[in-house]
């Protein structure tokens, strides 16, 4: 049985991308007691999937790295992976709450050596690259994986691989028989930070990404340009591996969308902007972007960027929202549309069609267990009547990394003032 | 203070103990590295390997321990020992996993691994357990500088965690720009219609809050101390000075908006028809206090058309206005068509843009807006020409694409914001008055940035200037993207639009995450422990003073503006502005800064340690310096990926680029090594450094190093600066042996064997 | 008819959004477009042939009180109701119906285009199966065929024979339909009285509306 000392002096952070972890450290680094509770068997949420931040372009591994030692430096921060809470009873200053944990099949005892790895024959599709390529099913999810411990997927449990991974350990870290388990703790305060997901594709049904191989989506491109991604950072096209040269970018595939987001999700324009430096980069002067848009939201100095953009030659804007996309022959995705700066009308061929999906909450307000409030997208509101649980990041609007990272810090402020309340009214 | 009693640890898991002589190990431990106790051990981390270390720590009063197994970023869970002295050589992902397992690579694979099991032993001898600093300051009252949403939401949200506040609001009353408000944008569900601005509730929540003493009228004279023990002087109305003890500071100093005065092609200022959005606001109070609608300033009649004219003087690429984009006027001009709209729906309000930035939620008022019937069209204008009490606004509508024009009682401009920051302490000093063309400092040039008078707001005391560092366009927003709180004054915080455009809510938010950080600062100053990123760090930097030469350069250089000087001109180390980069270590030529747990000796002695094999040997030596934070995580990585690289080198993570001694490079190579390779992360506008500057610093030092190799006789490729990302995981290794096949075709360093 | 024309002209002076809010069925909606052009790239007929002025465009128009060039515009009248653009517009504007009515708007003021084909085709249609209570298809494509004389009717006819005749064999097209023969509904009386009740009650909502 897992064993967590809680108390209702106690943060629990709820998701462990960069707003929990931000949370957990900035609570945890003013003194206080955290339990951080993340569902993938690592921490670092989505962050860690790009290749690239804008505007700065430099790597999201490089803030986690400075995350992890500082939470490995910090002994008041318990982390509880492949863990996702069930139930939230109580008021805010005492709640209980119960987090289901999952089988990790792994013990402390892994030294992340590999040999399970090597052990094992089957291969699973790689999540992590989102299933853009396949990895053995003993694996760490990535270098940067904390806990660095490697993972059995529950696939093969039961079958000569998983005897092959435990074999193959020298240090008894195979544990076959880790069964799931439900175990209750308490909490003051509750960080919810359970952060978003990429609306799905394939119900924007006329741009074909479910029919297309070529029409990708932006999450998927990160991995495409990161040099650690299942292409080696190549940016080639799915269906026949040729070089991507030529990319479209189109905006607003979801977000401000009544058939599907309402919201605009703030981060697209930026993160298109961003992925035509990637076609850059690989391609040099070749590398051709077309960025199909409704309003370019480059909100304040992220103007700077945008005006950059703009200024290269090899980039091209075209103030349209695609109406569908169709195969030519070669298997080239064709954009057909209308550019509105003066009404033309195009049917423009790319080697690949990139959709900017918009974000949503992972976790909508409905299906959080306990009473939140939420707005029409399921984002998390700030409670007037204040009670203990909190959203933070993206699971309180769409947000880029900088204002999720700010939104964490709030919310950690907002965990202490509850939990120091209680901790007078104990004294 | 207890006996010291060296131990050195040597596991043989995950195949250290078959890939290499352990047993050699153990005796290179015993005898070169001369530890009291050394013991092997098959699986190190394991729980029973785990309670050998602890047990001799308990009962053979252990005190400085050598772990030579994993990476120091592996097991950290099992092997946390905080009691000792503690150092980690590196045999896994430095030396087996990175080396092919080969006859052939097997005599210089065991030489590496020796010679870290070496290092260990001597950097650990060279460390003591920091004490923490015990001159700490343990005031945790909080000064908040500004008194409009920002300042309020960081004063009630620090006091609701239960600390002690002082804010100071410059003008007679609080509530800033919001309380010249007609009303704010929507703030929840359904984001349709203004609400209420919201400050006299805040102001009545403030006065009636017994853990806020608010300063109006008031500005800051003075600033003195360091986070826990900052001493302010507020300059108060009577003339008099108020002091006050403050433990961390926010600043929430606000915004101006961009003087409309300077777009005479819209007409401000010649006709009372044009204003700017706060001159709307003042419109739609005036008209809401006398309950009538909102009446056009030239003859009182009441406004039947209105035009805003978005990005007024903003998103400029002239460089005659402002570079940015504000980021809220575009909901704000919505909310103000709607003053009309909700009044009477006849009003024609049409707004013209190039871009409408409505993120989040604001679609949900956007299209409000449009069902209440305002008009949205991209367009630019060009002119606003007034004729009598109307004006044509000709602008260029990009959808039909034609030159057209819009007639209209009513004009407003959004003209953006310009941040309240100060003054500028990076500007060049010479001639403020002089023509902005000679500014010529890469794209700021020819921008204009304030046109407030540069006074002071913080009138700090410290060396490097009176105020916080800005970042781009006058802002004093952090370059981090994860860390956005960090600022290069520990302690002082900046939160709302001071920091970088933004609107209510955001504003409100940022000083609730800002108000978190001030919090933070105080409780750690007050417990000797370093703010991020070393957070909780309890090393600190001593000076011996006898051997100081009061060169400064440990002053100039301190990112952090940690270091002042004191009355006889000795660097005085404020302990809780420190972040414990070690640049001054790195600056100081006389080698009188050090930690108790990173010292020019701890990576010296590490350096002297290694045993250089002569000049018939064909086994050159070559010293990595690698930045713990980027370089090294890389070097790991390139570990677990089984990129090989190679085994000529010996690296040593450093705290920075900025903490490199020169003398750990005249050390090494007057020792026989044959090259110096130092990692570190980028510099210049987009740096990555952790510490800001200290890369950029460390960088410059090295650029002089040229002379002593010159004076040395030796190449001067032989020191070698690389700029490394954390993700150059397979490509640092290739340049690692391009490196050392450059070494290898030098000829041997003359100076082995000395 | 042009009377009606001016009158409205008069009476919205300035105010083309508005006339067409309150005259044009579903001209609501027309403020509520973001220009996105989706509308426009999503039209069938649009995108082969091109329009004078695509749906999104003729909103702008509007809003930007071109009177004159939206009532000359042939766009409206295109349109196929296909409903592709109502079913993908981000902001759920009915730009099919927003199209017709802005059409049927038009032609109610007399500035619908004389001889306009799908108008001539809609009215032709509506009156064909109306009367029989279900369409009577090759009388309605009689219709169309000599709607520009008996030279061009027979053209076209001896153009489509071969499909004409397809149709025979397969048993899809009765050639008696051409003496009012062939299928016919069974209560033509019943639908007649529907349909009277339906225009007694629309005709009642628009009194009701104005």
């Amino acid at each position: 049985m897992t064993s967590v000392v809680a108390t209702n002096q106690t943060i629990l952070v709820v998701g462990g991308g960069i707003s929990g972890m931000t949370a957990a450290l900035e609570a945890a680094e003013t003194g206080k007691q955290v339990v951080l509770v993340e569902k993938n068997p690592y921490l670092g949420g989505r962050t860690v999937q790009l290749y690239r931040y804008f505007p700065k372009m430099c790597h999201p591994t490089c803030g986690l790295e400075i995350n992890l030692r500082r939470l490995k430096a910090n002994p008041r921060i318990q982390v509880l992976t492949l863990a996702e809470v069930t139930g939230i009873s109580g008021d805010k200053g005492a709640y209980s709450v119960s987090v289901k944990l999952k089988p990790r099949y792994v013990n402390s005892n892994c030294t992340a050596c590999g040999e399970c790895g090597k052990a094992v024959q089957t291969e699973i599709a790689d999540e992590f690259n989102y299933n853009l390529g396949k990895i053995k099913a003993a694996y760490l999810p990535s270098n940067m994986a904390y806990p660095q411990r490697y993972v059995i997927d529950p696939s093969i449990i039961g079958t000569p691989d998983a005897e092959r991974a435990k074999a193959a350990c020298k240090y008894d870290a195979v544990n076959l028989d880790d069964r799931e388990e439900t175990i209750s703790l308490n909490a003051g305060a509750i960080v919810w930070a359970t952060g978003w997901q990429p609306y799905a594709a394939e119900k924007i049904v006329y741009y074909g990404y479910d029919r297309f191989p070529n029409v990708i989506t932006n999450v998927e491109f990160e991995r495409l340009a990161d040099p650690h991604g299942p292409t080696g950072g190549k940016i080639l096209r799915p269906s026949d591996g040729k070089e991507a040269k030529n990319v479209a970018f189109i905006q607003c595939a979801g977000s401000r969308d009544e058939n599907h987001l309402r919201h605009c999700s703030r981060f697209c324009c930026m993160g298109s902007l961003k992925q035509t430096h990637y076609v850059q980069e690989a391609y040099g002067d070749e590398g051709k972007s077309t960025i199909y848009y409704i309003d370019i939201r480059a909100i304040d100095r992220f103007e700077d960027f945008y005006q950059k953009v703009k200024a290269n030659p090899n980039v091209t804007f075209v103030k349209s929202k695609v109406a569908r996309i169709t195969e030519d022959k070669a298997g080239n995705p064709v954009c057909n549309g209308v550019n509105t700066e003066g009404y033309i009308r195009y049917a423009n061929a790319h080697d690949l069609v990139v959709l900017a999906v918009g974000m949503e909450p992972s976790v909508k307000g409905v299906q959080i267990p306990a009473e939140v409030m939420s707005d029409s997208s399921g984002f998390i509101m700030a409670d007037p009547a204040n009670a203990g649980i909190f959203g933070a990041g993206c699971a309180t609007n769409a947000l880029d990394v900088n204002r999720a990272v700010q939104s964490a810090t709030a919310a950690a402020l907002r965990a202490i003032q509850v939990v120091n309340k209680v901790a007078r009214a104990e004294a | 203070m207890a006996e010291t009693k060296t131990a050195a640890y040597i596991c043989k898991g995950c195949e250290i103990g078959t890939r290499l002589d352990t047993a050699a190990l153990v005796k290179t431990a015993t005898k070169s590295g001369k530890m009291n106790i050394v013991r092997e051990h098959d699986f190190l981390c394991s729980a029973e390997g785990v309670a050998m270390i602890q047990n001799d720590i308990d009962n053979e009063g252990v005190t400085h321990a050598a772990l030579c197994a994993c990476s120091r970023r592996a097991k950290t869970e099992a092997f946390n020992f905080p009691t000792i002295a503690m150092s980690r050589g590196n045999l896994r992902e430095g030396v087996i996993w990175i080396r092919p397992d080969t006859d052939a690579a097997r005599e210089t694979t065991q030489e590496m691994a020796e010679d870290y099991v070496r290092m260990a032993c001597a950097e650990v001898k060279a460390m003591t357990v920091p004490p923490g600093n015990q001159k700490t300051g343990t005031v945790k009252t909080l000064l908040v500088v500004g008194g409009g949403m920002s300042g309020m939401t960081s004063a009630l949200e620090a006091s609701k965690a239960g600390y002690k506040v002082v804010l100071v609001e410059k003008s007679a009353a609080l509530g800033g720009w919001a309380a010249k408000l007609h009303k704010r944008v929507p703030t929840r569900e359904p984001f349709k219609s203004p609400e209420d601005n919201g400050v006299a509730d805040m102001v009545a929540r403030i006065e009636a809050d017994s853990n806020i003493k608010a300063y109006l009228n008031a500005t800051i004279a003075k600033t003195d101390g360091a986070p826990g023990r900052f001493k302010v002087d507020i300059a108060i109305e009577s003339g008099a000075i108020a002091q006050e003890d403050v433990g961390a500071i926010i600043q929430a100093t606000g915004f101006t908006l961009y003087d409309a005065n300077k777009l005479p092609e819209f007409a401000y200022g010649k006709t009372p028809n044009v204003v700017d959005q706060a001159g709307l606001e003042a419109l739609a109070k005036a008209a809401a206090a006398e309950g009538k609608p909102i009446r056009r300033p030239s003859d009182g009649q009441p406004v039947k058309s209105v035009v805003f004219v978005q990005c007024a003087g903003q998103r400029d690429a002239t460089g005659k206005h402002l570079q940015y984009c504000s980021g809220f006027c575009c909901n704000t001009s919505i909310k103000q068509a709607m003053y009309f709209k909700d009044s009477n729906p006849d009003i024609d309000t049409v707004v013209l843009f190039t871009d409408l930035r409505t993120p989040g939620n604001g679609e949900d008022f956007y299209r409000a807006a449009q069902n209440k019937g305002v008009i949205f069209s991209k367009g630019v204008v060009s002119q606003v020409v007034p004729s009598g009490n109307a004006c044509t606004v000709k602008f260029k509508d990009l959808i039909l694409n034609e030159d057209t024009e819009a007639q209209a009682d009513l004009v407003v401009l959004a003209t953006g914001v310009v941040p309240n920051s100060g003054v500028n302490i990076d500007a060049p000093v010479a001639a403020p008055a002089a023509a902005p063309a000679e500014a010529a400092e890469g794209e700021v040039a020819g921008e204009v940035i304030a046109t407030i008078a540069p006074e002071s707001i913080l009138n700090l005391t410290y060396r490097q200037g009176p105020d916080m560092p800005q970042f781009k366009h006058g802002f004093t927003d952090s370059h981090f993207i994860c860390f956005p709180y960090e600022t290069r004054r520990t302690g002082i915080y900046t939160a709302g639009p001071v920091r970088r455009p933004m609107d209510i809510l955001q504003a409100q938010e940022d000083a609730t995450g800002a108000a978190m950080k001030a919090i933070q600062a105080m409780e750690n100053a007050g417990l000797g422990k370093a703010a991020h990123p070393r957070a909780g760090d309890l090393s600190f930097p001593t000076v011996r003073l006898e051997g100081c030469t009061q060169c400064k350069r440990c002053t100039v250089e301190c990112p952090f503006g940690a270091i002042d000087e004191d009355e006889k001109r000795f660097p005085l180390f404020n302990e809780s502005r420190c972040r414990r980069c070690g640049t001054c270590m790195g600056a100081c030529p006389v080698r009188v800064i050090s930690f108790e747990n990173y010292s020019v000796n701890t990576v010296g002695s590490q350096i002297k340690s290694v045993e250089v094999p002569d000049e018939f040997s064909e086994k050159p030596r070559i010293l990595i310096l690698a930045c713990e934070n980027d370089a090294y995580p890389a070097l790991d990585m390139a570990g677990m990926n089984r990129n090989e690289y190679d085994p000529f080198v010996r690296v040593i993570p450093i705290r920075c680029l900025g903490s490199v001694n020169t003398i750990w490079i005249t050390d090494a190579l007057n020792g026989g090594y044959d090259g110096v390779m130092l990692m570190g992360c980028k510099h210049g506008e987009e740096y990555q450094c952790h510490f800001v500057k200290g890369s950029e610093l460390g960088r410059y030092r090295l650029s002089k190093v040229g002379d002593t190799l010159k004076g040395m006789n030796l190449e001067t490729e032989r020191v070698h600066d690389l700029e490394v990302a954390i993700t150059d995981i397979a490509t640092l290794p290739q340049k690692i042996n391009d490196y050392a096949a450059l070494i290898k075709s030098f000829p041997p360093s003359p100076f082995k064997g000395f | 008819m042009s009377d009606l024309n001016q009158e409205m002209a008069a009476r919205y002076k300035n105010n083309f959004l508005k006339e067409i809010e309150e005259q044009a069925e579903m001209g609501e909606w027309v403020k509520m477009c973001m220009q996105c052009g989706l509308c426009s790239g999503s039209c069938p007929t649009n995108f082969h042939s091109g329009w004078d002025h695509p749906p999104q465009e003729i909103f702008m128009l509007i809003r930007a009180g071109k009177r004159e060039e939206v009532l000359n515009a042939q766009g409206m009248y295109m349109c196929t109701s296909c409903y592709n653009c109502y079913v993908r517009c981000p902001r759920k504007v009915p730009v099919t119906h927003v199209m017709h009515g802005i059409a049927e708007y038009a032609y109610r003021i007399g500035r619908a285009p004389k001889n306009q084909p799908t108008m001539h085709l809609s009215k032709t249609f509506w009156t064909n199966a109306t009367k029989h209570g279900r369409v009577n298809e090759v009388q309605l494509t009689q219709s169309l065929y000599f709607k520009d004389g008996i030279g061009a009717g027979i053209k076209k006819a001896m153009e489509m024979q071969k499909e004409a005749l397809g149709l025979v064999k397969a048993g899809r097209l009765n050639p008696m339909e051409a003496l009012g023969m062939g299928h016919k509904c069974k209560d033509v009386k019943g639908i007649h009285a529907m349909l009277a009740k339906a225009e007694e009650l629309e005709a009642k909502n628009k009194a009701a509306k104005a």
